[in-house]
């Protein structure tokens, strides 16, 4: 790391002053102690938390820690990275601890030490053989409807290998509203999992393909129904001059959809690259309340709790990100929801996983969309 | 590490469960710095302990004792002076935030009993609805109401609530025994402090380390009136509010009163929104009154008297100001105690102590004289005041802040010399006593004891013969 970087870090690291606020939301004015941090809630130990993972990172980065073991590759790596720590932490402190950034970079430090999980290294090696994250032998999901159509669709491994219900539904919306799109001749993973886990080399060759394919298209936007890979595009990737927009603000910005409202109780769960990350909070919460009676839930919005699944948790500590689902799950039903309805692949696939025991169903907002489109637009 | 220890670990896991303790290196890392590490240095513990029930305490601590293994309890770490921080190597830190249960709240008793991992947040979410709260510190509410009150800590959120909450606790000590305070030691009824004999609660609380580990813990819980009113008076010097301080203090008339300078604590205390603080007068007295109906009135009527008399500028504050002042003195602090978003001064340095509120100009004075002296620049140098009832004595907290960049090695340095000089001066000065008694600032108090640092000594070895509570954190 270089010399300016590791000081700038080190002094972010400096300024946490362990008060752990960062591990509850907000307590006034609703007086409710209500966790926030889904890692350190589950395991306890210090180092789970955001100050105690900054301890260990200034630990590396001083060279106190110079080897790897168990409980580091633990604490690094059974973290969401959902952001929910730095959210609390920025309203009340407002010191630079950007946490995600923080611990995505721990993150890049220990893989450039080669201190990585090896389910994560196996997912790299999936992914440099098949493209995508699963191993899954490569599926045509549509065909393009429209060589020339200037909205390209990017479906992502998991809607594509493992909740194909979201792509199909977007993909029948596209289809019942009349709008010409595309999709990739050849889509590979955006390479979310490789960043956000420290692996950044292995994803150079997904970033140069998918790049080549959307320029290639002449498209100028690209539609995704997941945020993660929405985040890596922007984050993560050179700009193309192409507009990025998720499935819920496409459709909300076409507005005039001729959609017939469900009385299903639904709660929303933000997913935290999308709301943390890109501040979208309303757009989802609209496009639900045309199709659904919204029930609110205690945490939401920059204080949502995370689903469990991100930053390479689901693959690595299926238990962990069962656990955060299903506490998600109790609190929808407190909220009197019927069901949990996120705008991510990633979070319905755990959060469904995690309902199968719990009396709730969980949707994604495009298949509730799809549900109460009656057809063209209006 | 050596071969017991390694041995121990593993005993250490067969009593608390493989998950719950733990050698492994970058999980003692965690524990190993808070936020005082300009003053004693980042140590790791040797490993980490996860107890969940007072058994496996008493279990663990037997273990340590026959090895003369150092303990050191931790409930929620929060305490920003470095007292989890081990001194030795091979040290335990034994993680009680597991234990985290609200074992009673008696409203008509207005108690709460609680075990060491329950935090403020968590005990005022349940007491509120009995109308009743606990006395909050001016600290973050993550931390242990346990911890907090078996320190012995500032509440200066509410003045009226005095200095001390703690009733009665259940110690185990290093030898497995257990000790049991005040009414509880006679009876199931744990809610009268002085039982037997003398104030045995009194006599283990606020060392600079511990005598055992208490497990659960006895506390006042005081009332919410539904009648408030803020009031903020403005003031340039430190000598002049503080008749208007004894005026409301002697006729035990305002809740909270505090005495802040602006730019710091008022900056820190509500500045989670843009306001011009810089253009307020140098000190603001921030005076909360509460009651019931008809007492609220006359007690408000009073204030209102005094603060007329007082030669301050009274302030017209936002009203977001004014509820958050409100919500975290009755409610635990949030964004209160957080003034560390302050640009370039986001770590708190602070010298708290106990004197009389005749001393305020006194201490102010060799505050900034010290400070300046060092080199510490005059903008990061504040003060504040917080009287406590029952007023016996005048008694007040003083807290002698700097806020400085945490980062910044030698503003380190140079607070390691204001501390040399200050505690000597202040000494001399003459003070009540210091807000805990942690390391630096115990040495050279110590010294100044007489025969009562000597009964200290004998009085820890009878407790704990082999020295493994805390070790190293006193004599
Ligand atoms: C921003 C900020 C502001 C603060 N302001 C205030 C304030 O205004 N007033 C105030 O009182 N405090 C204040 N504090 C300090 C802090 O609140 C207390 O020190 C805290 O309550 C004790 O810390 P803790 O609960 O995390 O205990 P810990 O840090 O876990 O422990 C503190 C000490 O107690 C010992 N200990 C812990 N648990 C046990 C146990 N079960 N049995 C025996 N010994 C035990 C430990 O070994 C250690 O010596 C502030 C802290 C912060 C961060
Ligand atoms: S990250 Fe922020 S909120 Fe969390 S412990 Fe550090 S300073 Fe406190
Ligand atoms: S990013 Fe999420 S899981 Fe990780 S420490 Fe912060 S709140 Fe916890």
């Amino acid at each position: 790391m270089e010399q300016e970087r590791e000081k700038e870090i080190l002094s972010a690291i400096h300024h946490c002053v362990k008060c752990k606020l960062c591990s509850i939301a907000s307590f006034h004015p609703n007086v409710e102690w209500l966790p926030l941090c889904p890692s350190g809630q589950y395991y306890g130990y210090q180092a789970f938390y955001a100050p105690g993972k900054m301890e260990i990172f200034r630990a590396i980065l001083e060279g106190e820690i110079t080897e790897p073991s168990e409980g580091l590759l633990n604490a690094v790596y059974a973290c969401t990275v959902c952001g929910a720590c730095y959210e609390k932490c920025k309203q009340i402190t407002s010191v630079e601890l950007g946490a995600p950034e923080l611990f995505e970079e721990m993150r890049r430090e220990l893989a450039s030490k080669g201190w990585i999980l090896d389910v994560h290294k196996s997912i790299a090696e999936k992914i440099k053989e098949t493209k995508n994250a699963y191993g899954e032998k490569y599926k045509y999901k549509a065909e393009t409807t429209d060589q020339n159509a200037d909205v390209i669709y990017y479906i992502g491994c998991t809607a594509r290998y493992r909740v194909p219900e979201i792509a199909d539904a977007m993909l029948e919306i596209f289809d019942k509203l009349g709008l010409k799109y595309q999709v990739m001749g050849e889509e590979w993973c955006c390479g979310s999992v490789l960043f956000r886990t420290g692996q950044v080399e292995a994803a150079k060759e997904l970033v140069a393909h998918n790049v080549e394919e959307i320029r290639n298209s002449g498209a100028k936007t690209v539609v995704f129904t997941c945020p993660g890979c929405m985040k890596t595009f922007e984050k993560d990737y050179p700009d193309m001059g192409v507009e990025l927009v998720h499935s819920t603000q496409f459709l909300t910005r076409l507005g005039n959809m001729n959609l017939k409202k469900d009385d299903l109780k639904a709660a929303y769960q933000d997913r935290c690259h999308f709301g943390r990350d890109f501040g979208i909070y309303e757009e989802p919460r609209a496009l639900l309340n045309a199709v659904a009676d919204i029930k609110t839930m205690k945490r939401e919005n920059e204080q949502a709790w995370c689903c469990g699944s991100g930053g390479g948790v689901k693959s690595a500590f299926d238990d962990f990100a069962l656990w955060s689902a299903t506490e998600r799950l109790k609190e929808a039903k407190e909220a009197g929801a019927e069901a949990l309805v996120s705008a991510c692949p990633f979070c319905k696939r755990n959060l469904k996983e995690a309902a199968e025991n719990e009396e709730i169903e969980v949707y994604d907002v495009v298949e509730l969309v799809n549900r109460c489109l009656e057809g063209r637009l209006r | 590490m050596n071969e017991t220890f390694s041995k121990s670990v593993k005993a250490l896991q067969a009593i608390v469960g493989e998950r719950n303790a733990t050698d492994d290196r970058a999980i003692c890392t965690s524990y190993s710095r808070d936020q005082h590490w300009h003053f004693v240095p980042a140590k790791n513990p040797a490993c980490v302990v996860r107890p969940g029930t007072k058994e496996e305490v008493r279990s663990v601590l037997m273990l340590a004792n026959k090895h003369k293994i150092p303990v050191i309890p931790y409930s929620t770490g929060i305490n920003v002076r470095g007292l989890t921080i081990p001194v030795h190597d091979g040290s335990i830190l034994l993680d009680l935030s597991r234990m985290n249960r609200i074992l009673e709240i008696n409203p008509e008793m207005k108690t709460a009993t609680v075990e060491p991992g329950v935090t403020f947040g968590m005990l005022f979410e349940q007491t509120r609805k009995h109308k009743l709260r606990p006395a909050f510190p001016d600290a973050p509410l993550t931390v242990s109401v346990l911890a907090n009150y078996y320190l012995r800590g500032i509440y200066q959120t509410s003045a009226t609530d005095g200095h001390d909450h703690t009733i009665s606790y259940e110690m185990i000590l290093p030898n497995g025994e257990t000790l049991k305070t005040g009414s509880r030691a006679l009876s199931e009824m744990p809610y009268f402090r002085s039982g037997v004999g003398p104030d045995f609660a009194g006599m283990f609380c606020a060392h600079p380390g511990t005598c055992g580990v208490v497990t659960e813990l006895t506390a006042k819980l005081y009332r919410l009136y539904d009648n408030r009113k803020e009031y903020f008076i403005g003031f340039d010097d430190v000598g002049t509010p503080t008749e208007f301080i004894y005026n409301l203090m002697h006729d035990e008339l305002a809740a909270s009163i505090r005495l802040v300078d602006n730019q710091s604590w008022l900056e820190g205390i509500f500045g989670t929104f843009d306001y011009a603080y810089e253009k307020l007068p140098k000190f603001v007295l921030c005076v909360l009154v509460e009651g019931v109906d008809g007492i609220f009135d006359a007690k408000d009527k009073l204030v209102r008297k005094y603060m007329n008399e007082s030669g301050g500028q009274v302030l017209e504050l936002p009203a977001e100001f004014a509820r958050t002042f409100e919500d975290e003195c009755l409610g635990g602090a949030e964004k209160s105690c957080m003034v560390f978003g302050l640009p370039g001064k986001g770590n708190y340095h602070c010298i708290g102590l106990y004197g009389p509120l005749t001393q305020a100009a006194k201490y102010y004075e060799v505050h900034e004289k010290t400070a300046l002296e060092v080199g510490i620049p005059k903008d990061h140098i504040h003060f504040y005041i917080d009287p406590i009832y029952s007023f016996h004595g005048q008694l007040c907290y003083f807290e002698l802040d700097v806020f400085y960049d945490g980062s910044d090695a030698g503003f380190g340095d140079k607070l390691r010399n204001y501390n040399a000089k200050q505690f000597h001066r202040l000494l001399e000065l003459g003070i009540y006593g210091w807000f805990r008694p942690y390391a630096g600032i115990i040495e050279p108090t110590a010294e100044r004891i007489g025969y009562l640092a000597e009964v200290w000594k004998k009085f820890l070895r009878v407790l704990d013969p082999n020295e493994i509570m805390n070790r190293g954190k006193l004599f």
